[in-house]
């Protein structure tokens, strides 16, 4: 059989029709807008599977038993890229709307508890100390701990030493990156300040023996992880977070990601930079 | 600044620790404790013991707080032995219309474990049960998926039985199932969500 | 242009009810559970909710508690259900509702309901 790579199209309907099994399929929406991306990876799958058109390869997908070619095809279209101020309208979210609300709400000196999984290399939890120190007064009169786990050990020992590469840094403003980097051939190193507010920890979040010490978070990040998860997993990464939060802690997923789609502890809550997820006060 | 890195939790390990072995006994205890967090933190850590499914369920009948049953019935997914599945065959006759949703949901997880009892329950003579037990269908890929909805198709006297079916009929169905819809049709004349739900799952049908 | 979210989790319900309501003009919106509902209802307005009772996650009863009692939203909300009881139609009206449909619907039927609560001449 002869076939001819350059004539795999998807036409508009090919896409709309994806589009919503894949939403229903893994929650994750695409915008027309990323028409684009989206096409351009289903001609990949479609030439690697060597399936000839979009209709032989939706059929595929959609009828193989394993589910293997649909959960290739989410880690494609999840590229998982993670770098310094990514997403940043959460972390406005959280000196502006997050942060004032918990500690209005404190009645004692406590200390504020913020967990982000995964670490991953550190530029999350890293980002959330530097967006502590420019960007929130409070930070001069509360104490924050941020701690920071991941299932690698690997990966955790790389975040505790803090080296970067200028594409993990090309968000940073360059004040930021003044004050608190120090160029390094062609590297950028976090100084000691920064990397000494972050405490890094391993945790694989389905095994409750490692969960069961984290309790009383007043905030989680956990972006761009559960969907790489399936469903039961997801649910058990959702009802840990639930115990390891303070009632009326809140949880921020990633952009693609929502809590409708894996659990219904908790109350959406709208802030005017992000949808995040919140323990209800109430909750015990 | 003040930020600080000891932690107050003193417990968090780096998984350089033993974890601490809770036995079973005491975690289905906890599980009747007053206080909600308790008995999540018991219905989790249960994961760990294969013989703890009724005690989970006995639970689970009793439970007001919808936290806590959503953390038992993800421990009974986890599990999926014979007594967790029979325990939420059970729960699909429930009154509380949350739990039953909230089941159905498990079922769907557990497309292997569910399948044998599936040709039961579509001949249950509760309607509710019949429609609940479509919906876990949706989830199992099982060879006989869609001979059942086509037997449903066929012989339910139920429309909204019916209904259900022909949703899931048209991403499964073959050709097989051409008859069986326009029959449908047929017997549903003067319902129009049929006809518009028949000639969907037809069309889509056509198309592959 | 009034617009209405058809919250259901059944594809198939939700291209139907779409069909009907676009073709009276209605711009639509859908939800595939009672927090996705939830969260479309905080982000942007309706005219009109229709809302199946059995959902996942959260269901018809939990949206429409959520929906009235944090406020989010007073406009119309039309409960669909398989249940023909009294009881049932009860249980919808306090929590929220302000028409009951029982499945299968009618097209007539719905434009009926989304005329009346909309405020439009029938």
């Amino acid at each position: 059989m002869k076939t001819n790579k350059a004539k795999i199209t998807i036409s508009e309907e090919d896409f709309n029709k994806f589009r919503e099994y894949f939403y229903r399929k893994t929650g994750i929406n695409f915008e027309a807008s990323k028409r684009y991306f989206v096409d351009k990876r289903l001609i990949e799958r479609i030439e690697a599977t060597d399936s000839g058109d979009f209709r032989s390869y939706f059929i595929m997908m959609r009828f193989q038993v394993s589910g293997a070619e649909l959960q290739l095809l989410t880690n494609l279209m999840t590229v998982n890229e993670t770098y310094f101020l990514r997403e940043d309208y959460q972390f406005e979210c959280m000196v502006n709307s997050i942060l004032p609300e918990l500690v209005k709400r404190k009645t004692d000196n406590s200390p504020i508890r913020i967990w982000c999984i995964p670490s991953s290399s550190g530029e999350e939890p890293y980002t959330v100390a530097m967006y502590l120190m420019e960007r929130w007064p409070g930070i001069h009169q509360w104490d924050v701990e941020i701690i920071s786990s991941d299932i690698d050990t690997g990966i955790l020992n790389k975040a505790r030493i803090g080296r970067y590469s200028a594409r993990s840094v090309m968000h940073v403003p360059a004040p930021w990156l003044l004050k608190y980097f120090k160029q390094v051939g062609d590297e950028y190193q976090l100084c000691q300040d920064v990397r000494e507010a972050v405490e890094f920890t391993r945790v694989n979040l389905a095994e409750p023996a490692d969960t069961r010490s984290y309790k009383n978070f007043d905030l989680i990040f956990c972006r761009n992880l559960l969907i790489y998860f399936d469903d039961l997993s997801r649910k058990t990464a959702a009802e840990v977070f639930f115990d390891a939060l303070n009632p009326g802690g809140f949880v921020c997923l990633g952009h693609a990601e929502s809590m409708s789609r894996i659990s219904s502890l908790y109350k959406v809550r709208k802030f005017p930079q992000a949808i995040v997820y919140q323990k209800s006060l109430e909750s015990r | 600044m003040a930020f600080i890195k000891k932690t107050t939790s003193p417990t968090i390990n780096d998984g350089q620790h033993t974890p601490e072995v809770r036995d079973c006994q005491t975690l289905l205890t906890q599980l009747s404790s007053t206080d909600a967090s308790e008995r999540r933190t018991a219905a989790r850590e249960l994961v760990g013991c294969p013989d703890c499914a009724n005690g989970l369920m006995e639970r689970l009948k009793i439970e007001t707080e919808i936290s806590v049953r959503e953390v038992i019935l993800t421990t009974l997914t986890r599990l999926g032995d014979p007594v967790s599945i029979a325990g939420m065959v059970e729960c699909l006759r429930s009154e509380d219309a949350a739990l039953r949703n909230e089941v159905v949901e498990a079922m769907k997880l557990l497309p292997q474990e569910v399948a044998p009892m599936m040709l039961g329950l579509l001949a249950d003579e509760d309607p509710d049960v019949r429609i609940f037990t479509v919906n876990v269908l949706e989830s199992l890929c099982h060879p006989d998926v869609e001979a059942w909805l086509i037997q449903v198709i066929s012989n339910d006297d139920h429309v909204n039985v019916c209904a259900t079916a022909v949703d899931l009929l048209g991403e499964v169905g073959s050709v097989d199932a051409i008859g069986p819809l326009e029959q449908l049709k047929a017997r549903f004349v003067n319902e129009p969500y049929i006809q518009f739900a028949a000639n969907l799952a037809l069309s889509r049908i056509n198309e592959n | 242009m009034k617009r209405i979210l058809i919250v259901d989790d059944a594809a198939t319900v939700r291209m139907y009810h779409r069909n009907i309501l676009e073709s009276a003009g209605y711009s639509v919106d859908e939800a595939l559970n009672g927090i996705e509902a939830i969260e479309k209802a905080l982000q942007e307005s309706f005219d009109l909710y229709i809302v199946d009772v059995n959902m996942p996650k959260l269901d018809g009863y939990g949206f429409l508690r959520e929906l009235r009692g944090e406020n989010i939203s007073q406009v119309p909300a039309i409960m669909v259900s398989t249940e023909a009881e009294a009881n049932d139609q009860v249980a919808a009206f306090k929590a929220g509702a302000n028409g009951y449909l029982v499945k299968p619907v009618k097209p007539e039927q719905l434009l009926t309901h989304v005329r009346l609560l909309i405020g439009e001449t029938v």
